[in-house]
């Protein structure tokens, strides 16, 4: 069993990280020839699928094992971010499997090159007001090369371990939507929360920040929240109901004559106004506000609504190879009303 | 009950800037409850916590303010939830909302802005920096209604593609005892600017003092205005002398604006109703919470009547010309102010007549 890669894009990959582990502490990782697979599941909460094309984050990746050379990893995620966080500036990073008194564990390799008249953080600016120097140093014996090794132990997964883990079935959505940049949902989600925990202070503790969120086959997304003292609801409109593909609805061109999402289309408005047409689910504040913090991470995101059972993310990441994208799907439930 | 067809909504305003409102509204948060009074006038706020608190958010505010009266006969027809609503039908509407979720609602409004104008590939960015929309409150607009007796009040903000429409349960008024103050039987008046009030106020928190005395007097000639605290760690006070210095350079003025001719005067008007060195106390804490007043405002006129009730008024230039006022008034304190007490007690309205010539 071999696994060893260095990390081309650490920023992305630390992100990714960062975002995943917001929802829940261990991931299951699967590395393949093909693909690197992150996967949570948290007890409660919304559930991560992740599919990442190789070049997205790794570079020279090599994976070997007995079981058709895929290995199956339970990553501790809060210490790989923070060994990943320690290589945000490294001139290069490099992952390995290997094992210390019988321990898995990945070892991070984190290179960084400081020149000696520098701090051991050379700021950017810094930098470039002294690029002489610099350059001095590359010929000189000024530069020192500083190697760091993080190890993260893991637990090896079996393949019959991971057999029964699948991903979420969910029907047909009722409605498909790009969704606006997450950041500035998050924003409104947020205040939203908040406004329901300053409702709940005078009333009971145990009020849920339980977000509505509903949309239409018009271009709607609409957001909102119910306390006592008032009821709030924001409307985005001109957002884009992507085409669906024949060639991936089962049954072809029939199949999206009959699919819920062209029955959708005829129902509801472009303004929002209307109050027909909307799929709509009931989610946790909290728990939403963990899984738009993938935002950081940039990229298209189509969401899909399963009225009054489930909200599907498919986050897209910004590659710069066309082809094979790299997504991320997190499936979110619905509360019962 | 809310939909009643043919009757115009009571009231439908409209601000461009949420941002104005929250400012002001913001000077009054200390309550979890806020009195709301619609009047052709405007738009009360009041906050009733140990010492009263209102924002008067004038119709100069509002791009349009439309005001329909309440027919008294509706109002009878609609207090069916409360049948003891035997209000005077001239009243005008009073109800109570959350006046933190009041404020969080404004405060939504603009959030989204900085992102609106970016290229996509920007997204991630910080979501505001010190001069972003949302910190200046531009782009945006902010529509208040109140459709009759009963019925929420309703908030609708809109920018570029979003909207958002907030609800606010209206509740009923509480009998709440006013802190009455008389205007006609002042004992003392003064005006200065707002931040000089603050800055006051601010030095003297430093010894967390317990109770502020208010002293005034004519000293030969010349008005005297301190400001005193006491507390367990001690005492201090603060003099605002109007010895007329023409060479004072006037501190940071808050509003450029303001008229060239304006004296260097620290009290701009002083009127004392007796030659009696007036002497009142109240609690600091309860002045304190003028504080977020003072530094925002222009001016502050600070009244006392006959009762020892002080009212702070203050002059808010939101915008331009555009002027707002927020009020405070407290009672005194009457603890071991022998002196105070007497004054209050005995024939001072005599002697107040009197001085209201001055």
């Amino acid at each position: 069993m071999r696994f060893k890669a260095s990390i081309q894009n650490i920023h992305t990959f630390t992100k990714l990280t960062t975002s995943l582990n917001s929802l829940g502490p261990l991931a299951w990782v699967k590395l393949s020839d093909q693909q690197v697979c992150f996967t949570i599941i948290p007890e409660q909460g919304t559930q991560v699928w992740a599919v990442l094309q190789i070049d997205t984050i790794f570079d020279t990746y090599t994976v070997q094992s007995a079981a058709g050379n895929v290995i199956n990893l339970e990553v501790p995620l809060t210490s790989l971010t923070r060994a990943l966080k320690s290589a945000l500036n490294a001139t290069s990073a490099q992952i390995r499997l290997t094992k210390k008194d019988n321990v898995p564990l990945l070892a991070l390799t984190i290179v960084t090159t400081t020149s000696s008249n520098h701090a051991a953080f050379p700021t950017g600016t810094r930098n470039d007001e002294d690029g002489m120097e610099n350059f001095d140093n590359t010929f000189g014996s000024g530069n020192r090369e500083t190697i760091v090794t993080q190890e993260i132990p893991v637990r090896v997964l079996a393949p019959d371990t991971v057999a029964g883990l699948h991903e979420p079935q969910t029907r047909e959505p009722d409605v498909h939507i790009m969704l606006p940049p997450l950041m500035q949902l998050k924003s409104v989600s947020d205040r939203f929360t908040k406004l329901a925990l300053v409702g709940a202070k005078n009333g009971s503790t145990a009020t849920r920040t339980r977000l509505e969120m509903a949309a239409n086959m018009h271009g709607c997304l609409k957001m909102s929240i119910k306390t006592d003292a008032m009821s709030i609801s924001s409307v985005w409109t001109d957002l884009t109901n992507p085409d669906l593909d024949p060639s991936h609805v089962s049954g072809g061109d029939i199949g999206l004559a009959e699919h819920p999402s062209t029955r959708m289309k005829q129902l509801g408005s472009a303004d929002g106004r209307s109050e027909e047409g909307w799929a709509t689910v009931r989610i946790d504040g909290r728990d939403w506000g963990k899984v738009m913090s993938v935002g950081r991470l940039g990229g298209r995101v189509i969401a899909c609504f399963c009225h009054e059972h489930a909200l599907i993310l498919y986050v897209f990441l910004p590659s710069d190879t066309a082809g094979e994208e790299s997504v991320l799907t997190y499936y979110v439930s619905s509360y019962s009303a | 009950m809310d939909d009643d067809q043919g009757q115009p909504p009571i009231l439908t305003a409209v601000s461009s800037s949420a941002r104005q409102l929250y400012l002001l509204l913001r000077c009054i948060a200390f309550s979890e409850k806020a009195h709301v009074q619609i009047t052709a006038k405007g738009l009360k706020f009041s906050v009733d916590d140990a010492s009263a608190m209102e924002v008067h958010l004038g119709t100069s505010l509002f791009t349009t303010y439309t005001y329909h009266a309440p027919p008294p006969t509706a109002r009878s027809t609609h207090s069916d939830s409360d049948d003891d609503n035997n209000e005077d039908p001239d009243l005008p509407p009073t109800f109570q909302i959350s006046l933190p979720s009041l404020l969080e609602t404004l405060l939504i409004l603009g959030l989204t802005d900085p992102n609106t104008n970016k290229p996509p590939w920007a997204r991630d960015n910080a979501t505001s920096t010190a001069f972003s929309n949302n910190v200046l409150g531009i782009n945006n607009m902010c529509r208040i209604s109140y459709e009759s007796a009963g019925s929420p009040l309703s908030i609708i903000l809109t920018e570029s593609s979003i909207r958002t429409t907030c609800s606010l349960t209206t509740y009923e008024p509480d009998y709440c005892d006013e802190i009455p103050f008389d205007r006609e039987q002042l004992r003392f008046k003064t005006i200065m600017r707002g931040n000089w009030l603050g800055d006051a106020i601010n030095e003297l928190a430093s010894t967390t003092p317990e109770s502020l005395t208010l002293v005034a007097r004519m000293t030969s000639g010349k008005p005297y205005f301190a400001l005193s605290a006491s507390g367990p760690l001690g005492s201090a006070r603060v003099e605002f002398n109007n010895t007329p210095q023409p060479s004072r350079p006037t501190p940071a003025p808050t509003n450029p604006t303001d008229p060239a001719d304006q004296p260097a005067n620290l009290l701009e008007t002083f009127q004392l109703s007796s030659p009696i060195t007036l002497r009142s106390t109240y609690k600091f804490s309860l002045i304190q919470k003028a504080a977020r007043a003072m530094s925002v405002a222009t001016k502050v006129s600070i009244r006392l009547d006959n009762q020892g009730v002080l009212s702070m008024q203050f002059m808010i230039e939101v915008e331009a010309g555009e002027l707002s006022f927020v009020d405070f008034r407290f009672v005194p304190l009457v603890e071991g102010e022998g002196e105070y007490e007497d004054e209050t007690m005995l024939g001072e309205e005599g002697e107040e007549e009197g001085g209201m010539e001055l």
